[in-house]
């Protein structure tokens, strides 16, 4: 853990963390509108300045980042959960039903999911989920859009455990399915899966972004990245900071998830760590080399 | 073998940056006798019957018989005269004479029937008053012609401004053919712009100018940057190009001329009829009062919008009295929900065990700019201890759910000049009317009846039968009216003796002068 590149994860920490503990840090209620301090820039009183309703811009950064990891964390957990059941059953039972439910992955997995989740959108907004709220739709469309990467993963790590021959073992000796996949198969899907969810965290919080962006994601007054991006498209020119500061944000977070995804990926060992190993490994083989020549001598 | 060292670099340097310089001087003294306006989509053919085309074009092209002036005045078009009979059912007109249409075809009697029978009458145009009252037209003589009406239609002069289908085509005009006998004409339309090159036999005054380029720019920022850019040289006007508020500042602050002038179309906000929430006259009183009108139009439209509690501004004619626009009184409307039989205060209220809570539908693409004043609307009803849940959807799901009353509040705008007030009191406030897709602003049988008498009754008891509609409005709250937002158009230092257009749905060119 020493020789993780703290500098590139800590936004995703940060985020994490400021996810959390929002309601501590935030200095106003990020709502609160005041028309006396419109388009300010930053002081004491405002960090970062307030908006074109006077809202203090710093407070609802913060409200953002926990709108995001909120729905972040339902839509990977949900996603996530379905997938695993979804894949692993098909990857599992195998046969005609396998064929079934791989096709219908495929046919999910060959739509963009963003397209998905809006069209999904669309469809929630119709009479008949008037009950649901624009936040629970955004959730559930995304959710719905997310899945099948993580059901053709687990089918995948399912299929390549049964051949092995400790399930074989495991059978013989009388386990049932049920022991073999929850304590064979299941940590072997939920190590890959886990990993890929890392840095799929950060196309998530884009995504949703992105819907609230077209207007179709989280409902005002609840402070949301997408949201004072567009809200601050019409002051761009005269107050660029509206615009600015939630896509540094926005940014920071997305790629932060990035590496932590790839640090996952390559053994825990970021692509720069990685890097500066193989450095270290060069110089310590050429010291060899040389040493050796040396004795060869 | 060629070698770059540093004087090579820097002459190359300057001699590329000398002949960048090049086309945008031969491209400016091309566009000496040109102006240049920006429009947010296609203009189309500018078919006169079909809703296809943008408005923004037709009454460059096209006459009509009697033309908007400021103020709803009715100003000669191609009648020079006009006479209703004293039984309203009957309307003559003296048409102009020695009008050609711009291929030629002489404008008279004969032609003026061929164009009016093309949409009086015809169902799909009833929403006109005087097309779904005609009767018959009689040609009195080559230059004068008489329409017979089934019954008075008060406003049918009015009507006869509109943009579309009222104007005259020429009848030799093949199919996709806008010849008309207006200041312009069509030389050529495409997807990213029209050409309008000026009919030098036009029968008013022409304009100064030889062509006027409409170019397609849907984007507003890009439009503003084209305006300082000098590629265009006027931008603005709802049904043209709109420019925003917050952009009209931007741009004046820059050198650009910013001419505003009080607006025809009132924003209002809507209460829908069929809520059991909002069919509670002491929620409508608590959100009509809990409004800071005045802050909406300061902080959201920058001053270029003014604060109303009436339907319509006086900018229209029978626009009624006007009424002080009240300060928001947050006590005031939570006393209205008390004596409503609401319990509660600025943390909520409930009534019969049901909390006020309402649905406030809200569409960017149906109405721009509306989801920021929704927001504001939120937090100050908030302050009442209303809470309002934005529903932010589509275009699609607006034009679904807006004739179904299926939302608590949500934004119209009446139709502006030269619609108002007989177009929108007799769209968006009768039962019986089809507004398709736009949804009604408030219905009620009471309503039915006085707006009915209100449209039928002309002469001088007109103004009273107008104002009982108003009274009746703002005595059941039956709307919530917000702000008259202003007509901006901003200039390129080009151009000189801009004035407004009459209405937004016309092109500015009158007056102008390029420099």
């Amino acid at each position: 853990m020493k020789n993780w590149p703290w500098a590139i994860l800590a936004p995703a920490l940060l985020f994490v963390l400021i996810g959390l503990f929002a309601p501590l840090i935030m200095t106003h209620d990020p709502g609160a509108q005041d028309y006396g301090a419109l388009l300010t820039g930053p002081s004491g009183a405002h960090w970062l300045g307030t908006d074109y309703l006077g809202r203090d811009m710093f407070s609802r950064i913060v409200g953002g980042a926990r709108t995001s990891l909120v729905a972040m964390a339902f839509v990977l957990l949900a996603a996530l959960a379905i997938g695993v059941v979804i894949g692993s059953f098909a990857g599992y039972v195998g046969g005609k039903t396998e064929l079934v439910m791989i096709s219908v992955i495929d046919i999910v997995l060959a739509l963009p999911s963003l397209i998905i989740a809006l069209a999904l959108m669309g469809v929630f907004s119709g009479d008949n989920f008037t009950w649901m709220s624009d936040y629970w739709k955004m959730i559930v469309a995304l959710t719905m859009a997310w899945w099948a990467n993580y059901a053709r993963m687990s089918r995948a790590v399912v299929v390549a455990e049964l051949q092995q021959p400790y399930i074989e073992a495991a059978r013989v000796m009388g386990a049932s399915h049920l022991w073999i996949f929850t304590r064979h198969i299941l940590p072997h899907v939920l190590g890959l899966v886990v990993v890929y969810a890392s840095a799929d965290a950060g196309a998530l919080v884009l995504a949703i972004a992105t819907l609230s962006f077209l207007g179709l994601g989280v409902a005002p007054p609840t402070p949301e990245w997408g949201q004072m991006l567009v809200d601050g498209m019409s002051y761009i020119e005269e107050y660029p900071s509206l615009v600015v500061i939630p896509g540094l944000a926005l940014t920071a977070v997305v790629v932060s998830f990035n590496l932590l995804g790839e640090a996952f990926a390559l053994q825990k060992v970021p692509r720069a760590v990685r890097g500066r190993f193989l450095t270290r490994k060069k110089v310590a083989r050429a010291a060899e080399e040389s040493a050796r020549k040396e004795v060869e001598a | 073998m060629f070698k770059l060292d540093r004087r090579s670099f820097l002459a190359g340097t300057a001699g590329f940056s000398f002949l960048s310089t090049l086309p945008s001087i031969v491209l400016a003294d091309a566009h000496g006798d040109t102006l240049r306006v920006a429009i947010a989509g296609e203009t189309g053919d500018l078919d006169l019957l079909q809703n296809v085309s943008t408005l923004s074009s037709y009454s460059a092209v096209f006459d009509a018989l009697i033309h908007y002036g400021p103020g709803g005045t009715l100003e000669p078009g191609l009648a020079t005269a006009w006479k209703v009979a004293d039984d309203g059912l009957s309307i003559s007109f003296d048409l102009r004479e020695g009008v050609t249409f711009s291929d030629g075809t002489p404008f008279d009697a004969t032609a003026a029937e061929w164009n009016l029978k093309r949409w009086m009458g015809v169902a799909d145009f009833s929403w006109i008053g005087i097309a779904d009252a005609y009767d018959s037209i009689v040609i009195d003589t080559p230059n004068k012609i008489t329409v017979k009406l089934k019954r008075q239609v008060p406003a049918a002069l009015l009507e006869l401004t509109i943009v579309r289908p009222v104007r005259f085509l020429s009848p030799k005009a093949a199919a996709g053919q806008p010849i008309g006998t207006g200041p312009w004409i069509v030389e050529s339309h495409s997807s990213t712009e029209t050409v309008l090159t000026r009919n030098d036999a036009y029968w008013g005054e022409k304009p100064a100018f030889a062509r006027m380029e409409l170019k397609v720019v849907p984007d507003e920022l890009a439009r503003a940057n084209a305006l300082r850019a000098g590629e265009l040289d006027v931008i603005g006007g709802d049904w043209v190009a709109p420019l925003s508020p917050r952009r009209a500042k931007a741009l004046e602050g820059e050198g650009m001329t910013i001419v505003a002038e009080p607006g025809t179309a009132t924003t209002i906000l809507g209460f829908s009829p069929k809520s059991p929430m909002m069919q509670d006259k002491a929620v409508r009183d608590a959100i009509f009062l809990g409004i800071d009108r005045a802050a909406v139009a300061a902080v959201l439209f920058e001053g270029y919008a003014d604060p109303t509690v009436d339907i319509f501004p006086a900018t229209v004619p029978t626009a009624g009295s006007r009424t002080p626009v009240p300060a928001r009184d947050v006590a005031a409307a939570q006393a209205a929900l008390t004596a409503g039989g609401w319990a509660g205060d600025a943390a909520g209220w409930t009534k019969d065990g049901m909390a006020l809570e309402i649905a406030f539908l809200v569409s960017e693409e149906s109405f721009p700019g509306s989801r920021r004043i929704a927001e504001m609307i939120q937090g100050m009803l908030t302050e009442v201890g209303v809470k309002a849940n934005i529903e932010t959807v589509d275009n699609a799901t607006m034009h679904d759910r807006r004739p179904k009353f299926d939302y608590d509040l949500t934004f119209f705008a009446t139709y502006g000049a030269p619609y108002d007030p007989h177009g929108s009191l007799g769209a968006s406030f009768v039962t019986a009317s089809d507004t398709g897709p736009d949804g009604k602003i408030y219905i009620h049988p009471d309503l039915d009846v006085l707006v009915a008498t209100a449209l039928e009754t002309g002469g001088d008891a007109r103004e009273g039968a107008m104002q009982a509609v108003y009274d009746w409005l703002r005595d059941n709250t039956a709307a919530c009216p917000l702000v008259v937002v202003q007509r901006i158009w901003a200039v390129n230092p080009r151009v000189t003796g801009f004035s407004l257009p009459v209405t937004d749905y016309d092109l500015p060119f009158k007056g102008i002068t390029l420099g």
